[in-house]
């Protein structure tokens, strides 16, 4: 499995940087997601891989070769395409021997193949059908069936199921994480959707608007432990607080103004946790309890007033309003059909969390 | 009120027949009908003034005409001018819908239909000044010292077939820059990504899917361009005509309607075969490479 390696890679876009000097190895073989606001350069990152754009400057390495000007056509990686770009005057058998007919394969070695790959992706039943009669899910079946069949040594997919709906979504996903198992290739996978990020991915990125690389790490590691706010807002839901750090021999402190000191875990290794530096807070709603009596128990505890309920099923959103005035998000489990307590707008409830399980930010 | 609602449910209804009604009635007023009459003197014998006495003696007069050939000969430049117009405008209306910016997209656009904004025959006599003997061309290249006797670059078969090819140009950039435009850009580069080369995309995606316009074009051109009187005659002088200006010279000026109409349907027949052997020719190869591939 080979990695592939950007080195100090520089893009413009119609005068814009989209890119600036941007280094990022993904290894080979993993299931690597590249997670990112629209316009942050994600999906120029994997045209760059895919060899659909040129960069300014810097290099690209797909193991040990630079592939930073190599004919789209010699590389072997390819692209499940956002919108499938499947050919609209070819039948599904057309589409998917495409790779292979191009190159002078023997006939009964394609038609081999092709039906070999169309059912490992469960459309073996519809090989002659024109792809005007299927339905998305079976277009983005095409679309991978397509871009496998020529044993690729990285596969790109540029939010390749934007245009599902929720539950062939979820189904796709689980059937791209057994396809990744099974072929071994390095799958890039560049969405905006922290979910779908999350549930395929090995590995993952997290680029911010500016095209910078935020953080590079496994999903637990960038929803658990995120390096800057914009991570931790960006992947999952969060509460960003902002304090001041206070220190005392081994016991760290944060500050929020109008409610007082809070225990949380430091370390003086890092510059920016000195005495009386500003820092941020962020506090998953879901590592938070809500109760309408007081606890025991905690490292840390807040008042506040129910402001807002929204019911998600599985879950329930609390915003709770502090004294200061700021709002915070709880989560609670709905564990049983008739709760003991039934918390409702307006009532006054008291919020818990462990000191472990917040994470310090500088910025 | 009863009858208001059903005059008014019946127009609903049948809306799409009704607003078809005034384009089926010119349809037929102004086409069906003149063809009939045209194909009804065509059968008519000459002696006859009005009457059912029908003949094939037109028919077989055409056929032993001395300008038979010429029936031949416009389908022989008709399809040259179509292939060249083709060859020419293919890889400008390529360049157009693919590769120009869209900034300067309209105005190349804009500048291709202006020869459209001067009256045809102004175009065609303008021709004659730049072609003549004294013409433009001759002027400047005996001032140069070029040449020494002006060039005879008039009254002849090539005139008419370049001037043709200028004229009917447009009418093939059009229908293929607007199926081109239409191509979308991902499906080249997902054929590049599958490993295609450029010319392979082209010649599997890019040719197939434009087809369309292929055709469109091709029978936006040899369709008038077989019929055409005017070019010929002001360009080739009426030496060398093509079977609209014979057709036009029995009509007009010999006044054999007869002989004319029978003219008029033998070559409506030849374009006829014409048309149904190239829409063939379209259809066979993309069969062909669909057949190979699913054996």
């Amino acid at each position: 499995m080979r990695n592939i390696r950007f080195d100090k890679i520089t893009k413009h876009y119609q005068g814009d940087l989209i890119l600036d000097k941007l280094s990022l190895e993904i290894p080979g073989g993993a299931f690597f997601a590249l997670l990112g606001p629209s316009g942050s350069g994600k999906t120029t990152l994997l045209r760059l891989i895919a060899g659909l754009e040129e960069a300014d400057s810097g290099s690209i390495f797909l193991g040990d070769s630079d592939i930073t000007h190599m004919p789209i056509y010699k590389r072997r990686v390819n692209t499940v395409f956002q919108n499938y770009a499947l050919f609209p005057h070819m039948d599904v058998f057309d589409n998917v021997a495409y790779s292979l007919s191009i190159r002078n394969i023997p006939k009964d070695i394609i038609k081999e193949k092709v039906i070999k790959i169309l059912k490992t992706v469960d459309l073996d039943k519809h090989i002659y059908k024109s792809i005007h009669n299927l339905s998305g899910g079976q277009k983005q079946r095409v679309a991978l069936a397509r871009a496998i069949i020529n044993e690729p040594d990285v596969l790109l997919l540029d939010e390749p199921l934007a245009a599902l709906d929720l539950k062939l979504r979820e189904k796709m996903l689980i059937e791209l994480i057994d396809l990744q198992a099974t072929l071994k290739t390095t799958f890039v996978y560049v969405t905006h959707d922290q979910f779908e990020a999350l549930t395929v991915a090995d590995h993952m990125a997290i680029m911010n608007h500016d095209g910078e690389i935020e953080q590079v790490g496994t999903p637990k590691e960038i929803y658990e432990f995120p390096v800057s706010t914009f991570v931790a807002a960006f992947v999952g839901t969060t509460n960003l607080l902002k304090g001041v750090l206070h220190i005392a021999g081994e016991q760290f402190h944060v500050e929020f103004s109008g409610l007082g000191m809070f225990e949380v875990v430091g370390s003086k290794e890092k510059e920016w946790m000195r005495n009386g530096n500003t820092i941020f807070v962020s506090l998953r709603p879901e590592k938070i309890d809500i109760s309408k009596t007081p606890m025991t128990g905690f490292s840390n505890g807040l008042e506040g007033i129910v402001q807002s309920i929204v019911y998600h099923g599985r879950s329930t959103q609390y915003n709770v309003q502090l004294k200061n005035g700021e709002i915070v998000q709880v989560f609670e489990q709905n564990e049983e059909h008739f709760p003991q307590e039934i918390i409702d707008y307006d009532d006054p409830v008291f919020l818990y969390w462990q000191k472990e399980n917040v994470v310090l930010l500088e910025k | 009120m009863k009858i208001k609602e059903n005059i008014n449910n019946f127009i609903t209804d049948n809306a799409s027949f009704i607003f078809s009604v005034p384009a089926v009635l010119w349809q037929v007023l102004f086409l069906y009908v003149p063809f009939f009459f045209v194909l009804y003197t065509s059968f008519k014998r000459v002696t006859d003034s009005f009457g059912f006495d029908l003949t094939c003696d037109n028919y077989r007069a055409v056929l032993s005409s001395p300008y038979f050939y010429i029936i031949a000969r416009s389908a022989f430049i008709a399809s040259g001018v179509t292939f060249l117009c083709l060859i020419c405008a293919y890889p400008l209306a390529y360049f157009l819908a693919l590769k120009v910016d869209r900034r300067w997209k309209n105005v190349l656009l804009f500048l291709l239909t202006l020869p459209f904004w001067t009256n045809f025959l102004i175009q065609i006599y303008s021709w004659v000044f730049v072609l003549d003997h004294n013409g433009l061309i001759n002027m400047v290249l005996l001032k140069v010292g070029f040449i020494q006797e002006p060039l005879h670059m008039i009254n002849n078969m090539g005139a008419v077939f370049f001037v043709m090819l200028y004229y009917y140009l447009p009418f093939m950039i059009m229908p293929l820059y607007s199926i081109l435009e239409k191509i979308q850009h991902d499906l080249l580069e997902a054929s590049m990504d599958l490993g295609a080369t450029h010319w392979q995309t082209f010649r599997r995606i890019t040719v197939p899917l434009s087809m369309a316009g292929i055709k469109t074009g091709v029978f936006l051109v040899f369709v008038p361009a077989f019929g055409e009187f005017v070019i010929p005659s002001v360009i080739g002088g009426g030496h060398h005509m093509l079977v609209g200006s014979l057709i036009s010279h029995y009509f007009l000026v010999v006044r054999d309607n007869q002989l004319g109409a029978a003219f008029t349907i033998v070559s409506g027949f030849v374009l006829l075969v014409c048309a149904l052997l190239f829409n063939w020719l379209c259809v066979v190869p993309s069969q062909q490479v669909q057949k190979e591939l699913a054996q």
